[in-house]
């Protein structure tokens, strides 16, 4: 089966040409395998991997794994090198560069000696795509809305798992296992997950310790499912056992919050406002100060191949959101009524607003 | 995911005086290159030199681990101080410094402090746009091999790692015996289950069905062609051991036909293939063998200590 994203492809040859690119690479490594795979969508094993696209729209591949041969070649179909020592395997794919133009997707995370050698071949620094490249990458095409739908479904069932597994006297990294599995066995590539159990004394999340869970914790999760490459993610909030007055105020705030953004989230805004109309439900509510850097991070972020795609949803951050990017709108923060608290929805823009992916019930859940 | 559970044992894994001993180590590189600093780079999957140093495992983001003369390790992160107190439980670092770019930070840190040459683990290994903010600085910069920072595993390293080699392969081994799972995405979630429950924490799983090599799953049915393999990260420390339905092995030392792939386990990444590079004699590897057998390639390996006395499973 091919794996060449052919729309990718088509808008990554009319960005060369705006930009007078002979050559575009695309750097990945185990971290960033998605600066590869928004061109190739194979799920690498080695360290590294490369693509090239000419300007003739031929696609050459480098992978550092031998294991990656395989199955890199049956996806693009074109020339794959294994090069155990990716400088090697740099210069070869180079070697008959001479003067050209090269830019290099994710050249900000390439190991600096791949860097240089890309620049002694071509005879000039290297331009970063990466910024264009996510511009492209932000909106997202119908096949890659499939796939997110699909690692929103399994956000959601996963999360039913976490409901169901949670039980007082279980350590978080138990709990964790129990999702973790649950995905894997239905289909997920990888997750991204955080989670914090306890009171206010909880100012974020982290990975799982092996802290048990009490009575009347609050247990915070980001559940992030991927799925052929793609991210859904969902944050939701249960109580071990019955919630408390202030706990259940407290989530009153970040449904209302997380709801606001919803309403306001279309093409055409600006994602400053879709922070803002979040924070204000806070200032509303009297806790205006928890919305800072002091005590959250951001009030969501675009998902994609990379969990945590920008534009991040933050107040000092002014991007148009535009039809078909998909973010998640989490007004996650620490609040005195019962420490950190999470929320958020998966949401798809569409022509006149937006609609959310995740299906699981909107509420304080409880164990 | 990265990461499961992230603990520090000080008394039955992780010493204090192991610790110590490392950073006495690195300030002794720092004296002889002549150096007021040294540098760590680490990122989510670059870990294994922090952690060598600091027991710094980022679930997320870039740092940098300085080290000056004497002194503890400072780690540079961008991570928010919200988790900072959950850091400082479990890694040496008493202060962390919040930065969203590391060398800005770093250059500060020169300016009030004084220190001319820095030295850094593997330069041309930082990241280009890293690299291209430090090389642009004021400060005199200090190329040191990696290997300066860890010339060979410490004995509580080769523990680590037989301790995560023996979690993945008792579970392995117990699931292909028992073969419950019908495809590989069960087999996988399986598998993950039970490492995390042990206390894993990362695990990356690839599965062939014998026509392919190993790859992550795809929900095609396990039989008896199936081959997996295991990494597993265990406190910082990573193990891959593979294993096949059939039961095909072959000698690890001594393949005769079978075609192997060795890789680094104690390298900057969480493992490469040793031509990646510069070979160390001393070093944790993982020597995965592909046999064919029946028309089929089966792949069977291990986890390995190989150093002057020769080759060692773990």
């Amino acid at each position: 089966m091919l794996k060449l994203n052919p729309q990718r492809k088509r808008e990554f040859l009319e960005l060369m040409a705006r930009r007078g690119w002979d050559m575009l690479l695309f750097y990945g490594d185990t971290w960033r395998k998605d600066h590869f795979r928004c061109l190739v969508s194979v799920c690498f094993t080695g360290p590294q991997a490369v693509a090239l696209l000419t300007k003739e729209g031929e696609v050459r591949a480098l992978v550092t794994h031998p294991w990656d041969v395989e199955p890199v070649k049956a996806g693009t179909g074109g020339v794959v090198t294994y090069a155990p020592r990716l400088v090697d395997g740099l210069k070869q794919l180079l070697r008959d560069a001479g003067k050209a133009v090269v830019a290099v997707n994710g050249l900000e995370q390439m190991e600096a000696r791949f860097a240089h050698v890309v620049r002694e071949l071509s005879g000039g620094a290297p331009a970063s795509a990466t910024a264009d490249v996510e511009e492209i990458r932000r909106v997202k095409t119908a096949e890659e809305i499939e796939w997110i739908r699909k690692a929103a479904d399994l956000a959601d069932r996963g999360y039913a798992h976490f409901v169901s597994a949670a039980r007082e006297g279980m350590t978080e990294y138990e709990l964790v296992a129990e999702v973790e599995g649950f995905l894997k066995a239905h289909g997920a590539e990888d997750n991204f997950m955080l989670v914090a159990s306890g009171g206010t004394e909880v100012t974020g999340m982290k990975p799982p310790t092996a802290r048990k869970l009490q009575r009347g914790d609050s247990v915070i999760t980001e559940l992030t499912p991927q799925i052929n490459g793609y991210y859904a993610q969902i944050c939701r909030t249960l109580v071990i056992g019955p919630p408390s007055e202030k706990q259940l105020q407290s989530y009153a705030i970040f449904a209302e919050a997380q709801q606001a953004a919803q309403d306001l989230l279309r093409p055409g805004v600006d994602i400053s406002d879709v922070a803002r109309v979040q924070n204000d439900v806070f200032r509303k509510h009297g806790f205006g100060e928890y919305t800072g850097s002091q005590y959250t991070r951001v009030r969501g972020h675009n998902l994609g191949l990379y969990p945590d795609e920008l534009p991040h949803v933050l107040e000092n951050t002014h991007y148009t959101v535009k039809k078909d990017m998909v973010i998640i709108c989490h007004p996650n923060t620490y609040l005195p009524l019962s420490g950190y608290m999470v929320f958020g929805d998966t949401l798809l823009v569409t022509e006149t607003g937006c609609v959310s992916l995740s299906r699981t019930e909107k509420r304080l859940f409880q164990a | 995911m990265k990461r499961g559970l992230v603990s520090w044992d000080k008394v039955n894994e992780l010493p204090l005086e192991e610790m110590d001993a490392r950073l006495a180590a690195v300030h002794a590189v720092a004296r002889n290159r002549g150096v007021d600093v040294l540098v760590v780079y680490s990122d989510v999957w670059r870990s294994n030199d922090a952690r060598y140093l600091s027991n710094y495992m980022p679930y997320w983001n870039r740092a940098f681990i300085v080290t000056p003369l004497d002194e503890k390790p400072i780690l540079l992160c961008a991570l928010s101080p919200r988790v900072y107190p959950w850091i400082k439980t479990v890694t040496v670092h008493e202060t962390i410094i919040a930065s969203p770019s590391p060398p800005a930070t770093l250059f500060k840190l020169c300016a009030e402090r004084g220190w001319k040459r820095v030295g850094v683990f593997d330069l041309d290994g930082l990241p280009e746009d890293l690299h291209a903010e430090l090389t642009a600085g004021k400060v005199d910069l200090v190329d040191i091999p990696r290997t300066e920072l860890r010339p060979a595993p410490t004995a509580i390293e080769v523990r680590m790692h037989a301790r995560a080699a023996r979690m993945a392969r008792e579970v392995l081994e117990n699931e292909l015996a028992t073969q419950k799972a019908q495809t590989d995405y069960e087999l996988t979630g399986r598998l993950e289950l039970v490492l995390r429950r042990a206390g894993a924490e990362d695990v990356v799983i690839l599965v062939s069905d014998g026509e392919g090599p190993p790859i992550p799953a795809e929900g095609r049915p396990v039989g008896p062609h199936t081959s997996v393999v295991v990494a597993v990260e265990y406190n910082g420390h990573w193990a891959k051991v593979t294993r096949n339905v059939a039961g095909v092995t072959a000698n690890l030392t001594s393949p005769g036909g079978a075609t192997q792939l060795s890789e680094i386990l104690s390298g900057p990444y969480s493992w490469e293939n040793e031509a990646h590079g510069v070979a160390q004699t001393d070093a944790v590897i993982s020597l995965q063998l592909q046999i064919a057998a029946d028309g089929r390639e089966f792949y069977y390996g291990d986890t390995c200590l190989r150093n002057q006395e020769g080759l060692r499973v773990l």
